[in-house]
């Protein structure tokens, strides 16, 4: 039996040996009751404050009109929903959801398949080359955002950049000033390459550890039935790292749902709308036209369908907490 | 299975991240100090009048200290926004004078009395005007800039162009004795054009005629996309296309065009005064080039005529909420007096004032930026402008022309709605 099964099972017959007591009103008692409480009180204070406020004033701004005039004089006007009804009817929201849903697919997918695919690696790799490549995980994994997209940023200059130089070079086609961003097309690809490279390190050495995680001899067993590789993998491996699938997914899509600073520092800070995801049109609203209302109502439609993603996760949790 | 703890493991790296990442702020600005905002040209281009500014301060009043903060252009009004809402903006705050009608209109800055700048009778009109709404002044002029063709010399004598174009065909076909010559380098531009330098583009709408947007009834509505407005454009397409080498997704900042110059690339650009000496900055630039520098207005296609340049400019104010507002006023007017004019001037600006118009005189970085100024076009004078700006509606809109991937006509025409609604926005 696996030792955290064994954990769980020793937790659980304390837990009924606790309730086997009468119930009775004594101080250890409410003392024992409140204690979870008091411990989770500091956290719970802590996230309210950073957290819940914030998102308290956001979806209070969402129902006002809040431009320049009322940020100096700091009290806005109550406008119900019309903020909500703008955003409904502006074309340009819609586009900018699909675009943000279609990069977030797209980001998400290419992040867990290569992370994946890395981490197997890694379990077959020598130490040697084990330890090269998760140090290598590591400083890309450490490298903040901002430096990473100036660096990004240079690569694929027009001029002076390498990219074209070396795709020059190798004679994969004239990449002499090639401008990467004219097109939205390839100037997302270069963003996405961005931020599935920074994304991956994350996924390969979770998965990476879970995958150490998965008993030899289940495996074992599986090959000697007669089991491929492939099929041990789809059939053994996959199930027993689920839960940790479906949070890196979550959390891929939290993050990749909300990039901002990628596109944001790669354009100068002047991103074109073709390069408009959620956040960076509800910042161009906020704090470019100022317009603060508006943008908030964005970034609450924002938290809402994060909200949702959320939800699906956590009840997928919950239901394969059942299964176990 | 040890899986749940490391799934467990990840929840808390979660919210720890979301935690972390709700974070974000602007400097605090100390309570005992003049807080003062300049755009960090100051920084570059004339220090030492900035430091004369604070020393004449503090002579009339010992002991005061200042804080100078230095913006940067893209951020800066991003910055002051969020100083105002955290009850933190700056005593003295410099702005561009397409900026400040928006922050006049919304009350923002505290009203002056012209009297109590030096020159402020002779200030230049046009920067009078981006400083008073409603009858009532609420900034002073700070200096004035007009862009104007600066070029290489020793390149231009190679090519085998004689004096300086004087009519935009001269110009064009100047250009093309550059592309033959320099050409095979294909990193060389015979006039150096980022795709989205709309102050340079907006030139030639206006040359041929046409104009941003007019304002009938009450109601503002976008030009961009009348014939005249559209020959310009596409007369500028062509030079863009066959002269220039830039990037096409950049502004004229992103990398300021002299660093391409400084690096030998590039013949001309249409810059401002001070890039003049930003290209032969020791750090950034080629102090060697000193002597093969120079400057001309640049031709219209009209003869006689300049192409009417953006005449741009800066303000000083006292954002409202300052509680040191005689002291802020006291230091403008510090720094714009004549003697700290002149110092700014010489760094390639125009001063705020037309009896100051004698420090220009036989600088030759300065003196064709003032000439050029002689015939300029402003942008519509609407208390939304600056969001047209900061939507980057025209930056996008010249993109789009000179990458090919909008036609002039349909790139001009969604640019010119969106100026109609921003404009007209309630």
């Amino acid at each position: 039996m696996p030792e955290g099964a064994t954990a769980v099972a020793v937790a659980e017959s304390d837990f009924s040996l606790a309730s086997r007591r009468r119930p009775r009103w004594s101080r250890h008692r409410i003392a024992g009751a409140t204690a979870p409480y008091a411990l989770l009180a500091p956290a719970a204070v802590v996230i309210g404050a950073v957290l819940g406020y914030p998102l308290y004033l956001i979806a209070r701004l969402s129902f006002e009109k809040y431009g320049l005039f009322e940020l100096i004089r700091h009290k806005g006007t109550w406008i119900g929903l019309d903020n909500y009804t703008e955003i409904i009817h502006d074309s340009q929201f819609w586009r900018v959801l699909l675009r943000t849903v279609a990069f977030t697919v797209v980001n998400v997918s290419l992040t867990m398949v290569l992370g994946t695919a890395i981490a197997l690696l890694l379990v077959r790799l020598g130490l040697f080359m084990r330890y090269l490549l998760t140090g290598a995980l590591v400083f890309v994994w450490a490298t903040p955002v901002v430096v990473a997209v100036d660096v990004w940023r240079w690569m694929v200059d027009p001029q002076f950049g390498i990219a074209n130089w070396a795709l020059t070079k190798l004679h994969i086609g004239d990449f002499v000033r090639h401008d990467w961003f004219v097109n939205p097309w390839s100037g997302f690809a270069v963003i996405t390459a961005l931020v599935v490279w920074g994304a991956i390190p994350f996924v390969a050495i979770t998965v990476f550890a879970g995958l150490s995680q998965v008993p030899e001899e289940l495996i074992e067993a599986a090959q000697i039935d007669g089991a491929r590789s492939r099929n041990v993998f789809r059939e053994v491996t996959l199930p027993l790292l689920k839960p940790i699938f479906v949070i890196l997914t979550s959390l891929s899509i939290i993050w990749d749902f909300q990039v901002f600073n990628q596109i944001w520092i790669m354009l100068d800070q002047r991103p074109s709308t073709d390069y408009f995801t959620m956040s960076v049109y509800s910042f161009v609203e906020s704090f470019r036209i100022s317009e603060y209302g508006l943008g908030s109502a964005i970034a609450v439609v924002m938290v809402l369908i994060m909200l949702a993603v959320t939800f699906v996760y956590v009840r997928q949790m919950v239901k394969a907490g059942e299964v176990h | 299975m040890k899986v749940r703890y490391l799934a467990a493991a990840l929840l808390a790296a979660m919210l720890a991240v979301a935690v972390s990442t709700a974070s974000g702020g602007t400097s605090s600005a100390q309570a005992d100090k003049l807080v003062v905002w300049l755009q960090d040209d100051a920084k570059n281009g004339w220090p030492e009048a900035v430091a004369a500014a604070t020393k004449a301060l503090q002579a009339k009043h010992p002991g005061v200290g200042v804080d100078i903060e230095y913006q940067q252009w893209p951020t800066h009004l991003t910055k002051f926004d969020a100083a105002i809402a955290g009850n933190n903006a700056p005593d003295v705050v410099e702005m561009g004078n397409t900026e400040t009608t928006k922050y006049m209109a919304a009350g923002a800055f505290a009203s002056l009395r012209a009297k109590s700048f030096p020159n402020s009778k002779k200030w230049l009109v046009a920067l009078k005007g981006s400083c008073s709404f409603n009858g009532k002044l609420y900034c002073v002029p700070y200096y004035a800039g007009a862009r104007a063709v600066i070029y290489r010399k020793d390149y231009y004598r190679q090519a085998g162009i004689k004096g300086t174009p004087k009519t935009l065909a001269q110009f064009v076909a100047g250009g093309k004795k550059l592309m033959k010559k320099f050409g095979k380098d294909r990193n060389f531009s015979a006039v150096y054009f980022p795709g989205k330098n709309w102050y340079a583009s907006m030139q030639f709408v206006y040359d041929y005629g046409g104009q941003i947007a007019v304002r009938k009834n009450g109601k503002w509505k976008g030009t961009l996309n009348s014939p005249q407005a559209i020959r310009g454009f596409t007369v500028l397409k062509g030079i863009v296309r066959s002269l220039s080498r830039a990037p096409l997704t950049v502004d004229e900042s992103h990398p300021y065009p002299s660093i391409p110059m400084a690096k030998g690339s590039v013949a001309a650009f249409i810059g401002n005064g001070w890039e003049w000496p930003y290209t032969l900055d020791p750090k950034v630039g080629n102090p060697d080039l000193a002597d093969v520098m120079g400057a001309y207005p640049m031709p219209s296609h009209v003869k006689g005529r300049y192409m009417p340049t953006f005449l741009g400019g800066s303000d000083l104010a006292v954002p409202v909420t300052s509680s040191k507002k005689s002291l802020a006023i006291d230091w403008i007017a510090a720094f714009t007096a004549s003697a700290q004019q002149r110092t700014i001037s010489k760094a390639g600006n125009i001063p705020n004032a037309t009896n100051l118009a004698s420090f220009t005189k036989g600088l030759p970085k300065v003196e064709p930026f003032a000439q050029a100024a002689k015939f300029s076009w402003f942008v519509p004078t609407a208390a939304n402008w600056v969001n047209v700006e900061n939507a980057n509606v025209l930056q996008d809109m010249c993109s789009q022309i000179f990458s090919g991937r909008k036609t002039v006509k349909a790139a001009t025409t969604s640019a010119s709605n969106a100026i109609t609604r921003i404009l007209n926005a309630g």
